[in-house]
C-alpha cells in the first residue's frame, strides 16, 4: 500500500473545461456589468438552467486567472443589501479577448456542426 | 503573449503581499458565503440548514484558499522558501549533528577549494596576455637521440620569420642574470633578453613609458631597458621620473624606456623577471646573434587568426625537412615542435597538482559518505514525522524535495564555512609551495564558483540517498512504532554498512598513495648524493662580461679570489666550481681518441664541470685513481681532465683510463684532446632522484667561466663565511655582487622542496581520511548495536557469553573493513600506477605499503568499534527485553 496520494493538481480538470469557464465568466460580466463572485456563479447556473451545478467556489480559480491576465479588474464595493463584496468588471483588453474567443468558438462549433451533419447524412 | 507576461509579473508581485492577499480572499469567501446563506434563507430554510447547504455549495474553504494561493503566486518558489525556513529550524534543533556535519563539510570543501585555487592559478587560468589561445612556443628537438626540447639560433629565427605563413608574429626569448649596481649593495637581477617584437606579440601594455620597437633590436644601437614595477618601487624608490633614467647592468649604462606592471611575467624559463633588454644588448647572447649553430634561443609565436596548431606544426615539419637537407650534420632528423604556450609553462608541477586535487576530491567523498550516514540516522528518528506528512497528503516527490532542500542548506552553509577555511588554507599553502611557481594564488571569482558548484554537488551526493531511503517505508508500520529500538530491519543497516565500506575503500586509496609518497620521499632524503653536504657553504660570484671579457681575466680573477679566501682564518678548505651539483648541469658531447667512432647520428655526452684544485677534497668526493688537479695545470700547460667512475666503466671497461684522451669543449671554445689524469667517485649532480651519470671535470684554469661558485668547508657559520667572502670580493672590485649564499645542505634541500610539499599534503589528507573513516565506522557500529540491543539481550539471556557478543559485533566491523579493502586495494593498485612518475626507488605495487595499509585500517576499525562493542557486551538482558 503506498502511503502517498497523487499530488493535488488543478490539471486534474481538463484545460478545455477551465477555458470554457473563463469564457463564460467574461461573457457574464460583459452582459451583466460589474458583478461579485456569487453573482457570476449564480448567473452561470441560471443560464445553463442549473445543468452546470458546479461548486460555486471553483469560479474563483477562473477569476484569479482572468485577473492575472488583465482581462478583468476587481474592486471592493457594496452589494444590494449593503453587504461588502468584491466586484469584478471587464477591462478593455478583456472585451477584446471576449470577441476574439467568441469568434473562435463560433467558428469551431460551425465546423464541428458541419462535420457532424456530414456524418449524419451517411 | 502579453497576457502570459502579465501573469508572470502578477505572480512575482504577489510574493510580497501574501498575507494581505490571503486575508482579502478570506473576506471575499466570507461575503460569498453570506450571500449564499441569504439566498437559502429567502427560500425558507432554517438558519442552520441554510448555513450547511451554503457551505456545501461553496466548497471547502481550506481547499479554496490553497487553490487560490497556488494560482496567485509562484508555488514552486514559495514552497522552496518554505522548505529553506523549515530546514534552518530543524538544523537548529539538533545542534550536535549540525555542527559535526558543517565541520566535516567545511573541511572537505575548504581543502578542495584551496587546492583548486592553486591548480586554477597555475594550470587552468588562461595566460594573462591578449588572445592567449593563439600563443605557441616553437622548439627544436631530436627525440631519437634523446635530446630534449631546446632553442634555435638567431639565423634560424630570422629564416622562420621570413618564410612562414602561419604565424602573425614571432619573438625570441632567452634568460640571463646580470649584475645591477649603483643602488646600494651590488645585486644580480634576472633578465629576459627579447627580440623587439616580444611585447607587441603578447599584446601587453606598460605601466609607464613604452615597450620595445624594432630600432631597439639593432646591434650597436642605444642600450635601452624595460624594468619591472617591483624593481622600480624597490631599488629605484618609485622615482616618478624613472623613464629616461639610466641603470647600470653588468657595468654598462642602460636607459629606462618603460616600466611593466607588477603582475606581468613570462615564466617560460624563470618564474619572474626584473628587467627586459633587447637581445642585441646582452653581453653574452648579443654577439651570438651573428654566430651560426647552437641551440640557445627559444622562440614563441602567435598563430594567425583561423590557423590551427596542427597547420602550424605541418608547416614547421616541412621546414624541418628542408633545414635537414641543407644542414645534414646538425639538423637531419630534427623536429621543430609547436606547443601551446600554456603547457610549456610550469610543466613539472602539473602532475603533482592533479594528484593532490584527486586526493582532496576523495577526501570530500569520504566526508559526504559520513554525512549521508549521519542523515540516515536522523531519518530514523524522523520516520514518524515523515509518515504523518505522507498521511496528510504530501506526495513522495514533495517530501524528497524538502529533504533535498535541507541537504542543500546544509551544503551551502558548509560551503561558506569551507570558503573561509580555504582563504586560510591558501595563505598556508603559499608559504609551503616551492617558490618557483609563477602565478600568485588567490581565491578569486573562478575559485568561488567552483566552491559553490562543489557545495551543491556535495549536497546531492550526501542528500539524495538518505532522502530517497527515508521515504521508502510502510506507512502503517511507521505510525505504529514507538521508536527505533527494535530496528527497521537489516536492509537499513546494510545500506549504512555499505557506505562505511565505501569510506574504507576510499581511505585505502588515499593511504596507499600517501604511504608510497612517504616512502619515496624517505628514500630521497636518505640517498647519498656522493659528496658530503655537512658544514659546507657556497656563494656565487659573477663577473660582468662587459668589464671582464676575456678568459685570461676570468682565470686571473679565479686565482686571486681563491688565494684571498683561502688566506682567511677557517676558510682554508675552499675551492671553485662551475656548475655546482644540484645547481644546474652542462651536458656536452665528447669523443674518445683512439676509440671506435659512435654510430652516425649518436653522440657520447657527459656533464661538464670546471673546478679548481682541491674541489674534491672540499666536497669529500673520493679520488679513486690517479691525481687531482694542481697548480701546474694552468692555461698554457697540457689540457687535462678527470672523469667519473661511471664514465670509466662505460667507456674503458677493464682497462686503465689514465693516459687516454677525451676530446671536448665548452662552446664556443674549440674542442681539445684532454689527457685523463684521474678518476673520481660518482656523484648525483643533477638531482637526488637521478642516478649518477658520466661526468668530466676540467681545471678551472683551463676552462674558466665568467663566474664561479665558491664552496667552503668550514666550522664557521654560513653567514660568517659569506661575510668573509664578500669582504674579499669587495677588495677586488667593489661592484661585484656575491649572490646565492647558502649552506650546501640548503641547496640540496631546495631540490626536494616539491616532493616534500606534495608528500606532506598527501600525508595530511590521508590522515584526515583515516579519521573520517574511523568516525564512519564508529557511527555505523554504534547504530548497529543500538538497533540490535534486543537481539543481544535475547542472546545473552539464552546463554551467550560476552566473548561471543564481542565476536558478533566485531564480526560486523570486520565485514565492513574486508569489503572496503576488497574494493579499495585493486583501485589503489591502479591509482598507484598513475603516481609512478612521482615515485623514487619505490615500486607502485610496493609490498610493504600494501600490507601495512590494510593492517592499519583494520586496527583503526577495531579501535573505532571498541566503545560500541563494550556497550554491547554490557547489555543487561532484563533491561533490553523490557522495552517493547
Amino acid at each position: 500500500m503506498t502511503p502517498f496520494k497523487p499530488e493535488n493538481k488543478l490539471d486534474d480538470k481538463s484545460d478545455i473545461l477551465q477555458g470554457t469557464l473563463d469564457l463564460m465568466v467574461l461573457k457574464t460580466l460583459d452582459a451583466m456589468g460589474p458583478l461579485h463572485g456569487y453573482g457570476i456563479a449564480r448567473r452561470i447556473e441560471q443560464i445553463s438552467e442549473d445543468a452546470l451545478q458546479i461548486n460555486q467556489g471553483t469560479i474563483y480559480a477562473s477569476l484569479v486567472r482572468l485577473l492575472q491576465r488583465g482581462w478583468i479588474s476587481s474592486e471592493w464595493g457594496a452589494s444590494e443589501n449593503n453587504r461588502k463584496a468584491k466586484f469584478y468588471s471587464l477591462t478593455k483588453a478583456g472585451k477584446h479577448q471576449l470577441s476574439a474567443e467568441t469568434e473562435n468558438w463560433e467558428r469551431i462549433s460551425s465546423i464541428i456542426g458541419r462535420v457532424m451533419a456530414l456524418a449524419a447524412r451517411r | 503573449m502579453t497576457s502570459r507576461l502579465r501573469t508572470l509579473f502578477s505572480r512575482i508581485g504577489s510574493l510580497f503581499s501574501r498575507r494581505a492577499s490571503d486575508r482579502d480572499f478570506a473576506a471575499e469567501l466570507d461575503s460569498h458565503l453570506a450571500l449564499l446563506i441569504e439566498e437559502n434563507m429567502r427560500r425558507g430554510m432554517p438558519p442552520d440548514e441554510a448555513r450547511r447547504l451554503a457551505r456545501l455549495r461553496l466548497g471547502g474553504s481550506a481547499q479554496l484558499q490553497e487553490t487560490n494561493r497556488e494560482l496567485r503566486g509562484l508555488p514552486a518558489l514559495e514552497s522552496f522558501l518554505q522548505d529553506c525556513r523549515y530546514a534552518v529550524r530543524t538544523l537548529r534543533k539538533s545542534p550536535g549533528f549540525t555542527a559535526v556535519a558543517i565541520l566535516t563539510l567545511a573541511l572537505g570543501i575548504g581543502a578542495n577549494t584551496a587546492i583548486f585555487s592553486v591548480v586554477y592559478a597555475e594550470v587552468l587560468r588562461p595566460l594573462p596576455y591578449a588572445n592567449p589561445g593563439q600563443l605557441v612556443g616553437v622548439f627544436y628537438s631530436k627525440p631519437q637521440e634523446n635530446i630534449p626540447p631546446e632553442g634555435f639560433f638567431y639565423g634560424d629565427y630570422l629564416a622562420f620569420r621570413e618564410q612562414n605563413h602561419v604565424f602573425s608574429e614571432m619573438a625570441g626569448v632567452v634568460s640571463h642574470s646580470l649584475t645591477f649596481t649603483g643602488h646600494g649593495e651590488p645585486t644580480e637581477v634576472r633578465v629576459l633578453d627579447v627580440t623587439p617584437e616580444f611585447f607587441s606579440l603578447l599584446g601587453v601594455n606598460p605601466l609607464q613609458g613604452r615597450t620595445f620597437v624594432s630600432q631597439d633590436g639593432i646591434s650597436g644601437g642605444a642600450p635601452v631597458v624595460i624594468i619591472s614595477e617591483n624593481l622600480w618601487r624597490g631599488s629605484l624608490g618609485s622615482d616618478p621620473n624613472v623613464v629616461g633614467r639610466s641603470i647600470i647592468l653588468d657595468k654598462r649604462l642602460f636607459t629606462v624606456v618603460g616600466v611593466m606592471p607588477a603582475d606581468f611575467r613570462f615564466p617560460l624559463i624563470t618564474p619572474t623577471q626584473d628587467v627586459w633588454i633587447p637581445l642585441a644588448q646582452d653581453p653574452l647572447f648579443g654577439p651570438w646573434m651573428s654566430r651560426r649553430g647552437g641551440h640557445w634561443l627559444p622562440l614563441i609565436a602567435r598563430l594567425k587568426p583561423g590557423v590551427s596548431q596542427a597547420q602550424a606544426q605541418a608547416e614547421m615539419d616541412t621546414f624541418a625537412v628542408n633545414f635537414g637537407k641543407q644542414n645534414p650534420n646538425e639538423d637531419a632528423g630534427a623536429t621543430f615542435g609547436v606547443m601551446p604556450l600554456q603547457t610549456e609553462f610550469v610543466g613539472d608541477v602539473r602532475t603533482a597538482l592533479f594528484v593532490l586535487l584527486g586526493a582532496v576530491g576523495l577526501l570530500l567523498l569520504i566526508a559526504c559518505a559520513n554525512i549521508a550516514n549521519l542523515l540516515m540516522t536522523r531519518a530514523t528518528s524522523r520516520a514518524r514525522e515523515m509518515a504523518v506528512r505522507a498521511a496528510l497528503g504530501a506526495g513522495r516527490k514533495r517530501i524528497v524535495r524538502q529533504l533535498l532542500t535541507e541537504s542543500a542548506v546544509l551544503g551551502l552553509i558548509g560551503g561558506c564555512a569551507g570558503i573561509g577555511l580555504a582563504y586560510w588554507g591558501v595563505t598556508a599553502l603559499t608559504h609551503m609551495l616551492p617558490s618557483n611557481l609563477p602565478y600568485a594564488i588567490r581565491v578569486d571569482s573562478g575559485v568561488l564558483v567552483f566552491a559553490l558548484v562543489l557545495s551543491v554537488a556535495a549536497s546531492f551526493a550526501f542528500g539524495l540517498a538518505p532522502a530517497l531511503f527515508s521515504t521508502d517505508f510502510n506507512l502503517q508500520e511507521s505510525l505504529k512504532q514507538a521508536s527505533g529500538r527494535s530496528g527497521e530491519g537489516s536492509k537499513r543497516r546494510t545500506r549504512r554498512n555499505i557506505l562505511a565500506g565505501a569510506e574504507i575503500a576510499l581511505a585505502t586509496v588515499l593511504l596507499v598513495a600517501a604511504s608510497l609518497l612517504i616512502r619515496s620521499f624517505a628514500s630521497l632524503t636518505t640517498v647519498s648524493p656522493g659528496f658530503n653536504v655537512e658544514h659546507v657553504s657556497r656563494a656565487d660570484v659573477s663577473l660582468p662580461r662587459f668589464q671582464y671579457a676575456t678568459q685570461e681575466q676570468w682565470a686571473a680573477f679565479d686565482v686571486d679570489l681563491l688565494r684571498r679566501v683561502q688566506a682567511e682564518p677557517g676558510l682554508s678548505d675552499s675551492a671553485l666550481a662551475a656548475p655546482l651539483p644540484m645547481n644546474g648541469t652542462a651536458n656536452l658531447a665528447f669523443s674518445i681518441v683512439g676509440a671506435a667512432p659512435p654510430k652516425p647520428g649518436t653522440f657520447l655526452t657527459a656533464d661538464w664541470v670546471s673546478v679548481s684544485p682541491g674541489y674534491f677534497h672540499v666536497m669529500e668526493i673520493p679520488l679513486l685513481h690517479g691525481r687531482d688537479f694542481a697548480a701546474q695545470d694552468s692555461f698554457t700547460s697540457a689540457p687535462v681532465t678527470i672523469i667519473s667512475e661511471s664514465l670509466a666503466h662505460t667507456h674503458f671497461p677493464g682497462e686503465d683510463p689514465l693516459g687516454r684522451k677525451l676530446v671536448s669543449a665548452f662552446p664556443p671554445a674549440p674542442a681539445l684532446p684532454r689527457e685523463i689524469v684521474g678518476v673520481v667517485a660518482d656523484i648525483r649532480d643533477a638531482s637526488l632522484a637521478k642516478k649518477p651519470g658520466p661526468m668530466m671535470y676540467v681545471p678551472a684554469a683551463q676552462g674558466p667561466f665568467w663566474g664561479s661558485e665558491i664552496v667552503v668547508r668550514s666550522s664557521l657559520s654560513t653567514s660568517a663565511v659569506a661575510g668573509a667572502i664578500r669582504r674579499d670580493v669587495a677588495q677586488m672590485d667593489k661592484d661585484l655582487p656575491v649572490t646565492d649564499v647558502s649552506s650546501l645542505s640548503d641547496l640540496v634541500d631546495t631540490t626536494i622542496a616539491q616532493p616534500r610539499f606534495r608528500t606532506v599534503l598527501l600525508g595530511l589528507f590521508a590522515a584526515l581520511a583515516l579519521l573520517l573513516a574511523a568516525a564512519g565506522i564508529f557511527g555505523v557500529i554504534s547504530y548497529s548495536v543500538s538497533c540490535r540491543t534486543q537481539e543481544i539481550g535475547i542472546r545473552i539471556a539464552l546463554g551467550a557469553s560476552p566473548s561471543s557478543v564481542l565476536r558478533l559485533i566485531l564480526g560486523e566491523s570486520a565485514k565492513i573493513v574486508l569489503v572496503g579493502l576488497a574494493v579499495g586495494v585493486p583501485v589503489a593498485l591502479g591509482t598507484a600506477r598513475l603516481l609512478s612518475t612521482l615515485l623514487f626507488n619505490v615500486h607502485p605495487a610496493d609490498p610493504f605499503t600494501f600490507v601495512a595499509v590494510p593492517v592499519v585500517l583494520a586496527c583503526v576499525a577495531v579501535a573505532a568499534s571498541y566503545v560500541p562493542t563494550r556497550r554491547a557486551m554490557r547489555v543487561d538482558p532484563l533491561i533490553a527485553l523490557r522495552y517493547e
